[in-house]
């Protein structure tokens, strides 16, 4: 984990302004020629993810939405899939969409060449049906719970996020701990350094303050974390539990969809693998006495856990999409904690740390030799 | 497309026969859909056994064939034939085994049956779904590149060489020789090098099917077994590459040796009169033994070792050069005293001991020795030392030769880089299998010989320069066309994402990665159907031919069904 | 003039993994090859080993492929239980008699079900288990011999001696045994051959300092291997001859050294082997390794010798060294860096030195082959290739040649072939 430095800037109005005005600098020094930043639909009851050019438009930009229907990786996996284009990109984006970012481009989805990645200290997010229920009153709840940092409107995975300060990508804003009227930014990366030099930025500030902040909520979300996923465990546990937790599921595969690290250009539960003759359910009906239909929702709820787990940045986008309110999110969240404790990785924790199931480490090899004899 | 299969079940004498109900299997598997004909044969692989399923595979008109009987690595070959004979793709075949696998694992007949039944049935599943696959014919290139024209190049060279095969030479250096060229013997029978070296390279100059370029590298090699494109530089000129065309490459780039300025203890570079093994061979060849002030030394150290600890390994030749050095000294300096310091004597040779032995009697010390380190004493060196019974002794001496560990070559990484070849952790070439293919690559066509390889003798260098010309000769015949792999990987470009999860797995470099589209792509030649890629791929778009998910989901339905 | 043709075929006398590999690589090359085999089976002393240094590999799983692809190669002649008896004529036209002992049991008709066994009444000392367990008349040295084909010992069947008995005929259901097989003559005509016939170990009961025979728990390092192997006549259990684990070992080195006057190569690096076998079977088992010099030339096997150091073994290094009983106990009695010392040890295990087979001079005599000062077949010269016996047409590889490992013995094998395939 390499030492981050930071510096500090001015915030006098809020935040959202501020990192406009940051990036207004910016794009004005020529340091980015884009940026993908979100912004309110005219309706005012959606927030989109919107790659400006012309920086005229920026002042509408919308960091921090209430909501989070794209998720930011796909958004930078969208435009740079393809290859990395020659304009310098920022991408405003909280961790977790960091997170995920830094995981598709080590799944060559994304090319990270040309794009700047800026987070913020994230408060949460709203479950999306909440705020359609009254987005002005729910805007407002944001802001509020944001500036005491409260948590209890946000999505229940938000509730127990440990990682909502996670520094994964070029610069990152710090509003914790910051005295008043000023935020830390923090740079990660030679690009960031680049940038805050260019901004003329002194990174060579005191980040104590910030530091200690965010280990402190780190560590209480952490324990509310643990309860929680206890709790959860044992509502899941047992092929019973299992069944009956996701026996609401229609196989719409919006989780699958809205999941940024669901790759996959033909998901296998899409595919003809699928399909089956009728005299194959006959024969499973038989063996079973019947069969439900549409058959295997548990089974693809398995097989998307074990094809993505090792990369979930618990999101949540998957539970806030699900049209039957399965608390997939969580369930989903819970076990890939435990699959990438297995291996010590942290998903999208570094560019430079590959991927567990793409890593050959020799001394395993020899842990499975010997394990045999 | 109307399916017609024709199983055929071996009674195999009374190996099957009497171990399973035959006729129980014949009635189980006649109704399945698609089955035109079921009977059973005496002895399918004998005479008569094939000439039967030929007639039965055109009087049927079958379109596919499925027979119970043996292991397939029995007699798979042997039925993929017939089916060729009688026109039929041999790839719409399918073999079960109902002998090792069910009649020779148990006495109970009537789980045999059963099981019998099931591996038909699963045959049958699986045959359904196969593809016709074409065998692929590749015309080859029977002439080789060696790179390095030291004795393993020299030797692979002369023994590759004929009318029909052109070798290309190629040797960065001006001259032929490599390493040995600089020593005055050799250590087994003590025998002038420039003997061995002159006449090697006379033949070499005389053969009309060696071309040598001297001077140069290789630049480039890309391509497969059989067809490699390679592109030789003069280095230091700006002329053009002369591109060549080569179906194997023997790399026999030598090595080089350990640095003793890592190992200061041993006052190399620090004090005068402290050389490597390598200057004291050059020295000796010019005839003259001379300290830095040009007297002759009246006492002559052998430090053995040197790097040994930092490198993690035994360099093999050192004792033995040590001894020929002693007798180099005492050839030409006949009063002087000779010490070996050494821990270990590695003598594995079966004349190196009567060596050893004929030295010693020469008055030649040997000291078994540790924790060395070497001060100066006025005009001499000061050897310190712990001996065999961790007593601290020192013993001062004129002139000091250090035996360091044999280390790959400079450009060992970028010939592994550019060649496709692995390198081992201590950056030697990496052979296919140590033990039972030591001198070829994961990359076929590609051939490891001599000190490139790992520090050995001249004697084993030449051995393995011909087991390469072995490797190549039986391989790659002028005129003989190369099969590659029928059942190889195939990716699905509209699947695809580009994650490049299989290039990570591929240990043949058979896999390369489209830019444009960003997809991988199987390069069906150099592909060797291992299924790395398929089990890695997250996406499913990689798959094996003759394996694929359905074939085998197939197959494995009707088993447990 | 008519140019005297070339013969093409080839003869491999030896069907080790030398032997296997050359024969290999010829057919690859659509060389006819016959493959004579003086034992009954293929794979010679590798399939006697469970691991191989230094990578701890299977060795009859890595063997076993090659044997399977020879046993089916239809370019590979394979005559076991074949000897050579005369060679005659000269390079590119060889003339070549084998005198091919009758198995008795049919080859095609046999399934190696083994049911012959266990009516035979007689029983004795299987020589590929070292003695330590027992065969019958008719056997197969181990479970997984390739072909898996038994044979009859007419020296001890009671049938060949004059006895009425037909207890292994009874038993076949498959008519595959055939008592009036005969003993053939067999003569070919090849234009080389590749002598692949092996080592044998010195026999340790004349060094008389290290008591074996004497003293009931002293193994040699092939006795050792089979207590080891799985399908060896413990099935791996490492044990005492009382039946009980040794808790302490001492494995002697350079055993018949002085004697012979050459490092033999490969016991240290067996040696250390041994390490891991013992302890991976018996994890408390105290281990005490007893050289001269430390011979570990390979690039890849020092870092094994420090990994085996790790397991906390005794390296001791002696001066003189015997095996002696003090009272119940086995001991080893020793100097080293001047002092003398005493070592009570359940087990010692001796790693004796490799000298050629005992019919190599007989063989060296009937091709008409030198052999050096130590009775291993003769390189003509190792400066041009250690491979090229005095002979021209004739080569020699692996330990035949002189005492190396199983990567030695292949790349000789690899240079005999082309050697051959450049002959015309």
């Amino acid at each position: 984990m390499n030492e981050l430095k930071g510096g500090i800037i001015p915030s006098k109005t809020g935040i959202r302004e501020t990192i406009i005005d940051l990036i207004e600098k910016s794009v004005d020094k020529g340091i980015f020629d884009a940026v993908i930043i979100p912004m309110k639909v005219p309706s005012g009851d959606s927030f989109v993810y919107v790659l400006v050019k012309d920086k005229k438009l920026l002042k509408d930009g919308f960091p921090l939405a209430p909501t989070m229907l794209v998720q930011g990786a796909k958004a930078v996996s969208s435009v740079t899939r393809l290859g990395k284009g020659n304009m310098k990109i920022a991408a405003i984006i909280r961790p977790c969409e960091a997170r995920a970012t830094v995981e598709l481009a080590k799944l060559g989805q994304a090319d990270l060449d040309n794009v700047t990645i800026i987070s913020i200290d994230c408060p949460g997010v709203l479950p999306t049906s909440d705020f359609l229920e009254d987005p002005d009153k729910y805007l407002k709840k944001f802001d509020d719970a944001y500036k005491n940092w409260d948590d209890k409107i946000m999505r229940p995975v938000c509730q127990i996020c440990d990682k909502s300060s996670m520094v994964t990508g070029d610069l990152h804003i710090g509003t914790l701990g910051a005295k008043k009227d000023t935020c830390f930014i923090i740079s990660n990366s030679e690009k960031g350094d680049s940038v805050a030099e260019k901004l003329d930025i002194n990174l060579n500030q005191n980040l104590d303050s910030w530091n200690s902040k965010v280990k402190a909520i780190s560590e209480e979300k952490k324990k509310k974390r643990i309860k929680a996923h206890k709790e959860l465990k044992s509502t899941v546990s047992g092929l019973d539990n299992l069944v009956e937790t996701f026996s609401q599921c229609i196989n719409c595969h919006n989780c699958m969809r809205v999941c940024p690290v669901c790759i996959c250009r033909l998901c296998y539960f899409d595919s003809d693998k699928v399909k089956h003759t009728a005299e194959d359910y006959l024969t499973r009906a038989e063996s079973k006495g019947s069969m439900r239909f549409l058959p295997d929702t548990t089974l693809f709820q398995m097989g998307r856990m074990m094809h993505m787990s090792i990369s979930c940045v618990s999101c949540g986008n998957c539970e806030d999409a699900c049209s039957m309110d399965i608390p997939v999110g969580q369930i989903f969240s819970m076990i890939a904690d435990e699959t990438q404790a297995l291996f010590d990785y942290v998903s999208g924790r570094s560019l430079d740390e590959p991927i567990p199931l793409v890593a050959y480490k020799k001394e395993e090899l020899h842990q499975m030799e010997d394990a045999n004899d | 497309m109307e399916r017609k299969i024709g199983v055929y079940i071996c009674e195999c004498g009374p190996n099957i026969s009497e171990k399973i109900d035959i006729d129980k299997v014949i009635d189980a598997v006649s109704p399945i859909e698609d089955v035109a004909v079921v009977e059973k044969f005496k002895l399918l692989c004998s005479a008569d056994g094939k000439k039967f399923l030929e007639e039965q595979i055109k009087k049927n008109s079958l379109t596919h064939l499925v027979v119970a009987a043996c292991s397939p690595k029995d007699h798979e070959k042997t039925f993929m034939m017939v089916c060729e004979n009688a026109e039929l793709n041999p790839y719409l075949f399918q073999l079960a085994n109902i002998r090792e696998q069910c009649a020779w694992i148990t006495e109970d007949k009537e789980e045999a049956t059963k099981k019998a039944i099931r591996l038909v049935k699963a045959a049958i599943g699986r045959v359904k779904y196969h593809s016709s696959l074409e065998k692929k014919e590749i015309d080859s290139i029977p002439d080789v590149l060696v790179i390095g024209g030291g004795i393993a190049g020299m030797e692979a060279s002369l023994q590759l060489a004929s009318k029909q095969r052109n070798v290309y030479l190629v040797e960065k250096t001006s001259d032929l020789g490599g390493l040995v060229k600089n020593y005055e013997k050799t250590f087994l029978g003590m025998k002038p090098i420039s003997d061995i070296i002159d006449e090697k390279t006379k033949k070499i100059d005389s053969n009309g099917n060696i071309k040598v370029f001297k001077d140069s590298e290789v630049e480039e090699a890309i391509g497969f077994f059989g067809n490699f494109e390679i592109k030789i530089k003069r280095t230091n000129e700006e002329s053009e590459p002369v591109e060549i065309n080569v179906g194997a490459i023997v790399l026999a780039t030598g090595s080089a040796l350990f640095n003793p300025d890592k190992t200061p203890e041993y006052g190399y570079g620090k004090f005068e009169n402290v050389i490597t093994s390598l200057e004291f061979e050059k020295m000796n060849l010019s005839g003259k033994i001379l300290l830095k002030n040009n007297k002759t030394p009246n006492s002559v150290a052998t430090i053995h070792c040197v790097g040994r600890e930092e490198r993690g390994y035994c360099s093999e030749i050192c004792c033995m050069y040590s001894l020929k050095f002693a007798r180099y000294l005492k050839e030409k300096l006949p009063n002087v005293k000779v010490s070996n310091f050494y821990s270990d004597l590695c003598i594995p040779g079966k004349t190196d001991q009567k060596f050893f032995n004929q030295t010693k009697e020469k008055n030649v010390g040997f000291i078994r020795s540790s924790n060395i380190k070497l001060t100066k004493k006025g005009e001499q060196l000061n050897i310190e030392y712990d001996d065999e019974n961790k007593n601290k002794q020192n013993l001062l001496v004129d002139m000091i030769i250090l035996s360091p560990a044999m280390v790959p070559n400079d450009d060992a990484t970028k010939i592994a880089e550019m060649t496709g070849v692995s390198q081992d952790d201590e950056g030697f070439f990496a052979e296919e299998h140590e033990k039972l293919n030591p001198i070829s690559t994961s990359t076929e066509g590609i051939y490891i010989v001599g000190c490139a390889k790992g520090p050995k003798n001249i004697s084993d260098t030449i051995v393995q320069a011909e087991a390469a010309s072995g490797n190549i000769l039986s391989s790659l015949i002028p005129g003989k066309k190369l099969e590659p792999e029928v059942k190889t990987s195939q990716i699905s470009e509209s699947f695809c994402i580009g994650c490049k999860t299989c290039l990570t797995v591929c240990s043949y470099g058979a896999i390369t990665f489209d830019e444009t589209k960003k997809i991988s792509v199987v390069n069906e030649v150099i592909c060797r159907g291992c299924g790395n890629c398929v089990a890695a791929c997250p996406s499913g778009a990689a798959s094996i031919k003759h394996f694929k998910f359905n074939q085998l989901y197939q197959e494995i339905k009707e088993a447990v069904k | 003039m008519k140019e005297k043709e070339q013969k093409k075929d080839v003869l491999v006398i030896g069907a080790g993994i030398a032997g296997i590999e050359a024969s290999l690589l010829l057919s690859k090359a659509d060389r006819k090859v016959h493959l004579v085999e003086k034992t009954s089976y293929t794979g010679g002393a590798t399939i006697k080993f469970e691991e191989v240094f230094s990578n701890m590999e299977c060795s009859t799983c890595m063997v076993a492929p090659r044997q399977q692809e020879l046993l089916q190669d239809n370019n590979i002649n394979l005559i076991t239980l074949g000897n050579v008896e005369d060679v005659k004529g000269s390079v590119g036209d060889f003339t070549v008699k084998i005198h091919k002992k009758a198995r008795y049991v049919d080859m095609v008709n046999c399934i190696g079900c083994n049911a012959c066994f266990e009516p035979c009444p007689v029983s004795l000392k299987n020589e590929f288990e070292e003695g330590l367990s027992e065969r019958k008349a008719i056997y197969v040295p181990c479970a997984g011999a390739l072909p898996n084909v038994p044979m009859i010992d007419t020296d001890n069947c009671l049938r060949f001696k004059g006895k009425k008995c037909t207890a292994c005929q009874e038993a076949c259901m498959f008519e595959a045994i055939d008592y009036n097989q005969k003993d053939e003559k067999i003569e070919i005509k090849v234009g080389a051959i590749v002598v692949a016939s092996g080592y044998s170990l010195i026999d340790t009961k004349p060094l008389s300092k290290f008591s074996y025979g004497k003293i009931d728990n002293v193994y040699t390092s092939m006795e050792f291997e089979r207590l080891y192997a799985s399908n060896g006549p413990t099935e791996g259990n490492i044990v005492l001859r009382d039946g009980k684990n040794p808790k302490s070992v001492a494995i002697i080195h350079c055993v018949g050294r002085e004697e012979k006057g050459y490092c033999s190569s490969v016991c240290c690096m067996y040696s250390l082997k041994f390490n891991h076998y013992l302890k991976s079977k018996i994890p408390d088992i105290k281990i005490s390794e007893f050289y001269t010099d430390l011979c570990i030339p390979g690039k890849s096997h020092q870092k094994f010798y420090e990994k085996m150091k790790e397991t906390k073994v005794d390296m001791i290094r002696f001066n003189e060294i015997e095996v002696a009983k003090q009272g119940k106990d086995t001991v080893v009695k020793y100097s080293t860096k001047g002092k003398k010392n005493t070592l009570p040890v359940d087990m010692v295990i001796l790693a004796p030195a490799i000298e050629p087979k005992n019919d190599a001079s007989e063989l060296a005599k009937t091709l008409g082959i030198s052999k050096d000062d130590y009775g291993f077949f003769k390189e003509e010269n190792p400066y041009v290739s250690s491979v090229i016996s005095s002979k021209p047409g004739i080569f020699i590889v692996g330990c035949a040649q002189g005492a190396k490992n199983i990567q030695d013995s292949v790349s000789q094998a690899n240079a005999a072939v082309g050697k051959v395939l450049s002959l015309s």
